[in-house]
């Protein structure tokens, strides 16, 4: 018999795709159901906020960074945060320190559970994902008590952070971390243990230390490659030095290494940490110190440059700015998770079957704004 | 063969334990509402006090420093004022500030506003502050320029700009006579201020 003649088949994925979370494109070649190329087009979402960052003052800018990645609004401004207060040197109260830590540890949660939800959803489970977003609103009710929004946070300051915490405030986060600690192993019972679910990841959408390396993915994603990599233990900031928790990464320890299935696993298994950072959070508060800001009006850094990177949900995120003495930078550079895991598609993608390459899209955790800035 | 079998067993197995979890939740106490209606009290009045919604301004205890409009990003707020007799207002802490302008025009631009509470936090008096209310929702962009001087109001203040310009053309006179007695030949310069409530007045 003949073998059947195939030809090569261009597919366009996006930019309004159900699986794409938010304005994605990809533009696939497919021989049937088997990708052989797939090149992501970014930069649909793309509103020049590096550009903004050098027309706003420093203080001005600091609500654009919610936008950078509304998921986890709170790691960007702290992120931000840090940067500009290396830059201008100036110093953080220890309260704030703490409550930084609360509510970026509980931002992580929220991000992790939307990463979470999305990705079972694309595979085809919709239960996890209200139920993760229903454990998010409860995150999402602490913010709105505290800063007074409950998605582009605006609450990291320079110097600080915007408001104090109202009264009560620290023991609806300890009420909240204390029910969803059991809210975890029924989320497992729920999707992570779910054989179906388990069968479909397993094996799939592989990166392996070196790739994951030499493409510089970052955060959750990396730490599932097996590389013992996180910003908060390595190059530590804020009052990370003083709590104690754990690093989940792939290999034996987790059960699962390199594929969609571990990337999912260390995101389960870092809500446990962060809960546990919160945690010392609030055993340790301190109460008797009551600034919770340095009150600044004007941030006017010396001429220089500086880059600080920090841990966000979706890994490294980094400010470089260059500073020319003025209250505005002269140079903003925003370096984002998403952007470097995108890149990666590229490699991993030829082989894999088209709804592979969802589960591949998805348990990467590319948020689009955050791609393109 | 075996292995076979036991993947369909587990495959059952995981599926009838999601679906217990699934079934729990018909027993939950749901944390949805049904807004806007079918809820006993309106939404605006369950939410935190520090909820960001629309802005407004207590014109009562503004003193136009000006505060809020540099503090703003995307300049929402616009101000234009008038120098008025000096007075205090009491701010919302109960801490007395003394008060030399009064706004002719207070506008904020809610549809360009990003409720960022930027312009709120360096308020001397807290004139200006976040309400409740959030449901903006409009086909007419204009109703959401807020103004917040309205004309009678405005009238009221001119007039006060007026009085104060009478106060400086009367003090100014004072001093050029009281300049004039003694040498005569000393040139008094004319209060800077004077000049700025001209201005008002031409608006
Ligand atoms: S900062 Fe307050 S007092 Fe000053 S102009 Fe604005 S509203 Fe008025
Ligand atoms: S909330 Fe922010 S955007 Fe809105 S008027 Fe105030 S400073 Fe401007």
């Amino acid at each position: 018999m003949k073998a059947l003649r195939t030809e090569d088949m261009t597919l366009n994925m996006g930019p309004h795709h159900p699986s794409t979370h938010g304005v994605l494109r990809f533009i696939l070649t497919s021989d049937g159901e088997v990708v052989h190329s797939c090149r992501p087009d970014v930069g649909y979402l793309h509103r020049s906020i590096e550009k903004i960052g050098e027309i706003m003052t420093y203080i001005g800018f600091m609500p654009y960074t919610d936008r950078v990645d509304y998921v986890c609004a709170m790691n960007a401004n702290w992120g931000y945060a840090l940067a500009v207060e290396k830059l201008a040197k100036i110093e953080v109260p220890r309260r704030a320190e703490f409550l930084r830590a609360i509510v970026g540890e509980l931002n992580r949660i929220s991000s992790h559970l939307v990463a979470l939800g999305t990705m079972a959803m694309d595979l085809g489970a919709i239960t996890p994902f209200p139920w993760a977003l229903r454990e998010r609103e409860r995150v999402n009710d602490l913010f709105e008590e505290i800063c007074g929004a409950r998605l582009t946070h605006n609450y990291v300051w320079i110097g600080g952070v915007a408001f104090d915490a109202p009264d009560g405030w620290l023991e609806k986060v300890r009420r909240f971390i204390d029910s969803f600690e059991k809210m975890i192993p029924e989320f497992n019972r729920l999707i992570t243990g779910n054989k179906i679910f388990h069968e479909r990841l397993v094996g799939v959408g592989v990166i392996d230390r070196k790739t994951a390396l030499a493409y510089g993915i970052s955060g959750p994603n990396l730490r599932a490659s097996g590389v013992d990599w996180d910003i908060r233990r390595d190059i530590p900031y804020g009052i990370y030095p003083e709590l104690a928790f754990d690093i989940p990464i792939g290999g034996d320890a987790l059960g699962c290494i390199d594929d969609g299935y571990a990337r999912f696993v260390i995101r389960v298994r870092e809500m446990e940490e962060s809960l546990k950072i919160v945690r010392q959070c609030l055993d340790r508060f301190p109460h008797e110190e009551k600034e919770h800001r340095t009150r600044i009006r004007k941030v006017k850094p010396p001429v220089g440059s500086v880059y600080v990177a920090s841990e966000a949900p979706r890994g490294e995120l980094g400010f470089f700015i260059v500073s020319n003495g003025t209250e505005k930078a002269e140079r903003m550079r925003i370096r984002t998770g998403s952007f470097t895991a995108m890149s990666v598609v590229e490699k991993i993608a030829p082989g894999l079957m088209v709804a592979d390459l969802v589960a591949l899209i998805a348990s990467l955790d590319v948020v689009a704004p955050e791609i393109d800035r | 063969m075996i292995a076979y079998v036991r993947n369909i067993q587990d495959a059952c197995a995981s599926i009838f334990d999601g679906m217990a979890v699934t079934f729990s939740h018909l027993f939950r106490r749901p944390i949805t509402v049904q807004y806007p209606d079918r809820i006993p009290r309106r939404i605006q009045e369950t939410l935190p006090d520090r909820t960001r919604g629309h802005l407004e301004v207590d014109l009562d205890i503004c003193i136009s420093c000006r505060a809020c409009e540099k503090a703003c990003p995307i300049e929402c707020i616009v101000i234009e004022d008038v120098r008025i007799p000096k007075d205090s207002v009491a701010g919302v802490d109960g801490k007395e500030t003394a008060r030399v302008k009064e706004p002719t025009r207070f506008d904020i631009n809610l549809y360009k506003c990003m409720y960022c509470g930027l312009c709120v936090e360096p308020c001397p008096t807290g004139a200006i502050r976040f309400t409740k209310e959030f449901e903006g929702a409009t086909d007419d962009l204009s109703r959401l320029h807020l103004r917040f001087v309205t004309p009678e109001r405005r009238e009221v203040v001119l007039r006060k700009g007026e009085g104060y310009e009478r106060e400086q053309a009367e003090k100014a006179r004072k001093k050029a006579e009281a300049a004039a007695k003694p040498e005569g030949g000393k040139q008094v310069d004319p209060p800077a201020a004077g000049e700025e409530s001209k201005e008002g007045d031409k608006e």
